[in-house]
Parts: structure tokens; sequence; C-alpha cells
């Protein structure tokens, strides 16, 4: 597809990015659920995108909107970064439990930024540096207290030496609409806080020093990325119920989307939503809904229509952890069997897994394409980690020239005729040789015609005939076939192609993965790593699989739910680093990791 | 669109498998009869229908149609009009598809205001499944699965819209086939949400909610001078009426905007370029 060769041409993790202690810097910032922590937090990473340098971001919350310890975490590096790693080296502490929770990866060149003149005594390990700044009076001198984390900004800027004057225009950018008075006032208080740590400390021992460059990044999620995606790809309907962490997505949507003369509707349920979403698709919109969690249960139900319908919908899970309510705010790829299997008798669809966030702009685009081109589901499944982490990448990797449309056999209003019978009736389910038969949109005029849940013949109207069930059964599988024959499925890859030291993912572990070759590499392991983008249809691994010593598929799930499809596949037993805590992996963890698993003996049970 | 489209235009070739006497040919020939007598053209409607005795009507009628998922014929219908404001949009299913299964989806859509029909066809059992209670059925009315009754009270439909906000709520007799028509034509050209409940007797399992019942008691909105379908306290009274039941325009606001003209979607979804749209870069720019 074309869309793959070119999200290829921007494959980040292809590179070799060295990083060290001076070259990326792991800034976060922790309070309360409610304290405005992912608002700094974001403003901290857009200044630093807006200075040239790349970031990646992650976010330990909780689902409560006020109250539980939550943090907004920043990688920073001049080169691409693309995951989390166990290292803080500066902590804006608006609570103890925020040093505490994070007392593991904090270093002895760490410096930890906290207000000694609250209520809590913070308790902070003699190695690390504690920085005390009043940071609610010097944020009452600038107007408000309020403004109390964007004077740790501005301490946080004197620390690393990074010129105050980038955070000036992430906070027009934030407080703009609230008037010059409040973005003039916040821009006070970071000065505050830089000329404070100024005037009372001295870090220059601590040696950060955060370059800048000139490049223009643009700095955004997975579920934006989604949801541009779908406006790129010429989706116009969307509807949605709220449920984390989908509804960014629709959030992205709302207010954009009806600039191209489209719509995004709130359901009052996801059984709701996904036929809501099918009734546009039905009437030739490009549709779609997302969702996660226990929205995928209810919408399972209208799979089965989608598909016997033979209607073009994307329908996105962004995962989380479950079973039930689970950890809602919980990074899991959980629902792979789900996306797989979904909805009783058998029901054909595509899985498309993207890899990273790049990656969800390109595959949605591609999800939309598919749907048309074979008028079935398409499952877009990402996840939790991708959903809230934000990244930094040249806009040309969203190049939107490059998005290509097809929408497959939709009659033009000339061509409606070859579709016929003899009695003037509109095939919309005629058994073509590659199973995709002709769609009119309503308003075509001959078109008019009938679909339906129940098995039906060419016309759309019931039928319990048996010759007539196969044959609708078989058309509809053959279009997958078709798209297996028409399609490239390719994986991506990275590392040593030549190594005998194989490495398997899907979904979000990509960025994690490739940063980890790094360590591995410094301990004089090669490994090739291979990251699977689409679930179904599949690339067949089996003779990469075969052509390797050991093989891992590292996933986050108890289970190993693409380990189980793989060995079906290849027919042989594989190794598997699992991780169900809630928490993304870490490049040093997953390092560290791979290195136990190739010199585990036995392939895991 | 043609002008001299005749009612049976929108008829399919195939025979429905309705019970002979049914309330369903009655309640459907109204429908064919009120689209085309509203200009409509089956290239340009579209019919969503539920599950049930009800949701075969799709494969009876010839138009763009989709026979669903058991009560969620509202928000396929709703999907459809959104996406194609030009389309016209006809949502037919039973009582037990619109009131039991998708009740919630019937206060959302009522609400929502969205520019079509729904055409309920309430027989006060479930016919297809052979003879169950329905939302609609009486407390007392004993079925196979309910031997002393549903003992609870049915729920009233009309009142249910009411409450959530309805702009048109009519209600209609099957076999008083040109007052039935003329109804469903008022629902269609009511510029939003426009309901019909439809007593549509089953002949084979309710004999009590019979042909010969709503004849004899039935009472028409339209011999009642005093009425006046756009006050709302009017409405309330014969939707309340526990004594009797009527038919006709219980209640219009014709001021209500339909969803379309309050959120400005107005546009042919279906029409999209062949690549991004031309300034679709400025999104990317956004998150500089």
């Amino acid at each position: 597809m074309g869309t793959v060769e070119l999200s290829e041409g921007f494959s980040f993790g292809g590179g070799k990015v060295r990083h060290n202690m001076a070259a990326d810097l792991n800034w976060a910032i922790g309070g309360e659920a409610g304290d405005g922590i992912d608002s700094t937090g974001k403003i901290f990473a857009q200044a630093l995108s807006r200075a040239g340098r790349h970031v990646f971001t992650s976010k330990d919350f909780a689902s409560r909107i006020r109250g539980g310890y939550t943090a907004y975490k920043i990688r920073t590096s001049v080169d691409q970064v693309q995951s989390v790693v166990d290292r803080l080296d500066i902590l804006v502490a608006l609570t103890q439990r925020t040093i505490d929770e994070n007392l593991d990866e904090l270093h002895d060149g760490s410096a930890v930024i906290y207000d000694g003149e609250r209520s809590w005594e913070a308790e902070i390990p003699d190695e690390i540096t504690a920085v005390d700044v009043p940071l609610k009076s010097l944020a009452e001198d600038a107007g408000g207290a309020i403004m109390r984390n964007i004077v740790a900004l501005g301490a946080a800027c004197e620390i690393t030496n990074f010129d105050v004057e980038y955070l000036d225009e992430s906070l027009e950018k934030r407080f703009g609409g609230k008037g010059s008075k409040i973005v003039e006032n916040n821009k006070e208080a970071a000065r505050l806080g830089q000329e404070y740590v100024r005037e009372n400390y001295d870090f220059e021992e601590l040696g950060y020093d955060l370059e800048t460059t000139d490049n223009d990044y643009v700095l955004l999620n997975g579920n934006e990325a989604i949801g541009m995606g779908a406006i790129a790809a010429g989706c116009r309907f969307y509807a949605g119920y709220p449920i984390t962490p989908a509804t960014s997505i629709m959030e992205y949507l709302t207010g954009r989307i009806e600039d191209y003369g489209g719509h995004v509707v709130q359901a009052e349920d996801e059984l709701s939503a996904i036929n809501m979403a099918l009734g546009g698709a039905r009437a030739g919109a490009r549709a779609m809904t997302a969702t996660s969690g226990a929205g995928i249960d209810l919408m399972t139900e209208t799979f089965g229509l989608v598909a016997t319908s033979e209607t073009p919908l994307v329908i996105c899970d962004v995962q989380r952890s479950g079973p039930s309510t689970g950890m809602p705010t919980k990074q899991e790829q959980g629902d792979l069997n789900m996306a797989l299997y979904a909805g009783h008798g058998e029901v054909p669809r595509f899985v498309v897994t993207p890899t990273t966030i790049t990656e969800c702009f390109w595959k949605t685009v591609e999800a939309f394409n598919l749907a048309e081109k074979y008028q079935t589901p398409v499952f877009l499944v990402s996840d939790l980690a991708m959903s809230v982490t934000e990244q930094t990448f040249p806009p040309e990797a969203f190049d939107m020239d490059a998005v290509e449309i097809d929408r497959g056999k939709l009659v033009e209003q000339d061509e409606v005729d070859e579709w016929l019978d003899d009695e003037g009736r509109f095939r919309a389910h005629a058994v073509t040789d590659d199973g995709v038969s002709p769609r009119a949109k309503p308003g075509t005029i001959d078109g008019a015609h009938m679909s339906t849940g129940l098995e039906h013949d060419e016309l759309g109207r019931r039928t319990e005939e048996e010759d007539e069930r196969v044959q609708q059964v078989d058309k509809r599988n053959r279009k997958v076939e078709t798209a297996k024959e028409r399609e490239e499925w390719d994986y991506r890859e990275f590392g040593d192609a030549d190594s005998e030291n194989l490495i398997i993912s899907w979904g979000s572990n990509e960025g994690a993965l490739v940063e980890a070759l790094e360590y591995l590499e410094d301990d004089g392991i090669s490994v090739r790593v291979i990251s699977v983008p689409y679930i179904f249809p599949r690339p067949d691994l089996t003779e990469e699989i075969e052509a390797a010593e050991e093989a891992i598929v590292v996933e986050c799930n108890a289970t190993g739910q693409f380990a189980d499809l793989l060995e079906h596949d290849a027919l042989t037993r594989l190794k598997r680093i699992n991780k169900y805590t809630g928490v993304r992996f870490k490049a040093d963890e997953l390092a560290t990791e791979i290195t136990d698993k190739l010199a585990e003996e036995v392939p895991a049970q | 669109m043609s002008s001299d489209v005749r009612f049976t235009d929108f008829k399919s070739d195939k025979q429905p498998t309705w019970c002979p006497g049914c309330g369903d040919f009655g309640t459907m020939n109204g429908m064919m009869k009120a689209l085309a007598n509203t200009g409509n053209d089956p290239d340009n409607t579209f019919v969503v229908a539920g599950i049930g005795c009800s949701g075969k009507i799709g494969t009876y009628m010839h138009s763009y149609a989709l026979h669903g998922v058991h009560g969620r014929a509202l928000p396929v219908g709703t999907g459809v009009k959104m996406a194609r404001p030009d389309i016209e949009v006809m949502v037919a299913g039973g009582d037990g598809d619109g009131y039991s299964i998708g009740a919630g989806h019937f206060v959302h859509a009522v609400r929502r205001n969205v520019d079509m029909t729904y055409v309920v066809m309430d027989n006060r059992i479930y016919g297809l499944t052979k003879g169950q209670a329905s939302p609609t059925s009486r407390s007392d009315f004993e079925t196979s699965t309910t031997p002393e009754g549903p003992q609870q009270p049915p729920v009233n439909p009309l009142a249910l819209a009411l409450a959530s906000g309805a702009t048109f709520i009519a209600q209609s007799f099957s076999s008083d086939a040109l007052r039935h028509a003329e109804i469903i034509e008022k629902a269609i050209e009511h510029d939003g949400f426009g309901f019909v409940n439809v007593f549509s007797p089953c002949v084979t399992f309710n004999d009590v909610d019979t042909y010969d019942y709503f004849r004899d008691t039935l009472v028409d909105l339209k011999e009642d001078e005093d009425h006046d379908p756009t006050n709302y306290e009017d409405a309330k009274e014969v939707i309340t009426d526990g004594e009797k039941e009527y038919q006709g325009v219980m209640y219009q606001n014709e001021n209500a905007l339909p969803y379309h003209e309050q959120h400005g979607v107005t546009e042919d979804m279906s029409e999209i370029p062949d690549g991004a749209p031309e300034d679709a870069m400025d999104l990317v720019r956004e998150f500089y």
C-alpha cells in the first residue's frame, strides 16, 4: 500500500540513537490528580519541542478527577526518543508521594524541586539535590497561587540551563484564550522561579545543559494522530461514547471535522455509537467509532452485522487494562483475541495495529481504504500507552500530499446498469471473482437495495437456500483472500537482520524495543526486531522464526495472545516476555528482560 | 426523482410472510402511500428495520434499506440522516424493538430530534417468537412466559416520548387505512423526529388487542375540535388518559429546530476528495 511505503520513509526507529546521561534528560512533574500536572507537563514538552528538541512523554495517572498520585514525564534529547527509561533527572514534586513513587528512578545526579513552605516535610535522600523553591509564594507574587507549577517550570529551566523564553510560546498557546494578562502573569511566574534558583543555588556540577536546534517539530499523541488520520482519509462521520482512553479521539475530531463538512455525535452508549457509525457508512460516508474496554464488548453485538451487510466501517479499540473495568488508566494489549474473534459466528474482518504515533496516522488512512475496498469491518487496535504519549516529529512525517484514497467499488451513476439483474434490481451482494460486490450509496438511481444481518441472496434479501448461503459465506471470506493477495502485509524491522536472536512484537512496544537494541548492543548482544502492524491478515513469520536460534515474543498481556498465534502459524514453541502491571515496557528494562530470556534454556510454558 | 412515483413503487416483489390478517400489511401500505404522497422516491429513501415480525418490512418494501440488530434501528437511522441530510429516512420496528431492547435509544432519538420518521408497529405481543409478553402488553395478559400476566403496567410510549422532549407524537391504527397513511404523512412532513405508534394487531397471538377492540374503542382526535396538538397540556391530557385510547396527532412542536439545523449538519458526507483535504497540513501545523 502506498501509505505503508511512505510511512516507512519515516521509520524513526531505524536510526541509531545513542543516548547517555548527558544526551537525554528525563524530567517529571507529579502531584495529586487535579493539580494541573498534565497541562504543566504539556507546556514544558511544547517548550522543548519549540527549542528543536525531541520529546517523548508518558503519564502515570489515576482515573479519579481529583485525588491520587499522578505524574507527567518527559524524556527529551536532540535525537529522536521513543521510549521511557528507568531514570529521572529532574523531578518537580508537589507531594511526598511523588518523591516516594519515583525513588527507584532518582540517582545521585538528580534534582528534586519542591516547595519547602508547604505543610509537608519533604524527605529527600541525601545524595539527591533538593531544590527548595517557594512555589506558592512566588506564584502569588506573579498574580496567583494557581501558577505555582509554572514557577516550578522556571526553576527547572534554570537547573537545566534552558532558556525560559522557550516557555513563552507554549504559555501563549495554553493561556492565550484567557487574555494577555493571564499570559503575562504566567511568563512572570516562570521568571520568578528561574531567578529564585539562580540567586540561591549553583547547579554547575550537576552539569545539565539542554542543547537547542533550529528544527521545527510537531508534538502529538497517538489518539490525535488517529483523529487527524481520519480527517485526512475522508472520514466525515464519527459516533462515539466517552470512555478512557479513547475519548480524546472524539475530542480531537469535535470542532475540527466540521470544517470539512463532517460531524461528531455523542451517542447514548456504545451499542448506539457503532450503529450510528454503521448508518453513516450505509449512507455512503466514511464513518468511524472508537472505544476501549467494556465499550468494545458492547460494540461486539454489531460486528457480525457490519460484516454480513458488507458495510465499510473502521472500529478503533484503544486498549486498556482489563478484564471488566480492570485498570482503566493503565496500559495493556489484552484485546488481540477480541479483535480477531469477537462476535458470534464467523466474522470476516481486518485487524490493523499501528506500532508508533506516526503509524497511528498512516494506519488510520489505510484502515479506511481497506474498509471501502473490501466492504469489511476494520479493527484499528491501538493502546493506552500510545494514546497518552506525546511525541515530536518533523511535520513531513504527516505528509498530507501522500494520503491516497481508494473507495473501492463505490458505483457511479453511469455504472449502476452493469450491476442490475434481469428485472432491474441492484445486486448489492453480487457474487464476484474477488468477492467484492458493487456498492451503491443512497440517492443513486436504480441502486436501491436491501442489506441485512440475515443471510441473504445477491439482492440482500433473506434466504436459507443452501447454495446461496454457501455462495455468500464464500464470497465474504474470498474478500479476505483477495486482500491477502492484493495488499502488502509487511512487518517493520530493526536491529541486525542476520542475528540469530529474534524479537517479535506488535503495537506500541516498538519504540522501547528499538531503544533496547542500543543497550543490548552495549552488552555485545545483537538482535533482530520484527514489529508487526497487521494481526489479520498478518505476515507469515515461519521462515524468520525458523531462521532464528532464539525467538521471543514481547507483548503487554499475561497470556501471550500474539505468541499463541505465531506458535500456531509457525508450529513451534516461542519464548515470551509478558508485562501486565499496567505500565508500558521501558527500553532499559526490556533490554534486561531480553538478555535474561535469551539465556533461558527451555521455552516458557 | 420523478413526480409520478406511485406507492407501489415502494413495494418489492418479495411476498410478505406475515400471517394472513396481520396488521403489518396495513401499516406498511400506509407507509408506502405516505412516502409517495410526500414526493419521495425509492432511490432517495432509506428504510431502517428492527428485528421481529415488523423488522421484515425492509424486505417487502423497495428502497435503500438496512435490517439490523435488535433494538438498534434508531441509531442506524440517525447515522444515515446525519451523513445524508438529503435522504428521507424512515425507521420501522415493533414494540419489543422500540420499547424494550431499544428503549434507551428511543429516549435519546426523541430528544435528539433528528429529522426522520419512526413507525412503531405496536401489537402488544412478541409474535415472531410465538407469543410472549411485550412492554406494551396489558398487565393481566397471559402468555407462555407470563402465565398470570406480566403484573406490571405497560409502557406508555407516547408519555415516554412526551417526557423525553418529543416534537411530534401521533398514534394510528393500521386498518384505518386512509387515516393511518395521513398520520404517517404528517410525521414525514414534520421537521424533526416524527413518532407514530401504530396499533398493528397480531391475529395469531393477541386475542385482546384485536381489530374489533381498536375499532370499537379508538377515539379519533380529528373529531375532537378542542384538541390543539400544539398545546402541551392538551397533549398530556390525551396521552395520559388512562381510560381511552386515541388516534391522530397528539402533539406537535413546530418551533423546535431539527438536529441538523441545530448543529449545522447540512452536507452530503459521502462526497470526499481523492486525497487529504487541500488545507490538511494546517491540521499538522496545529501541533507546533
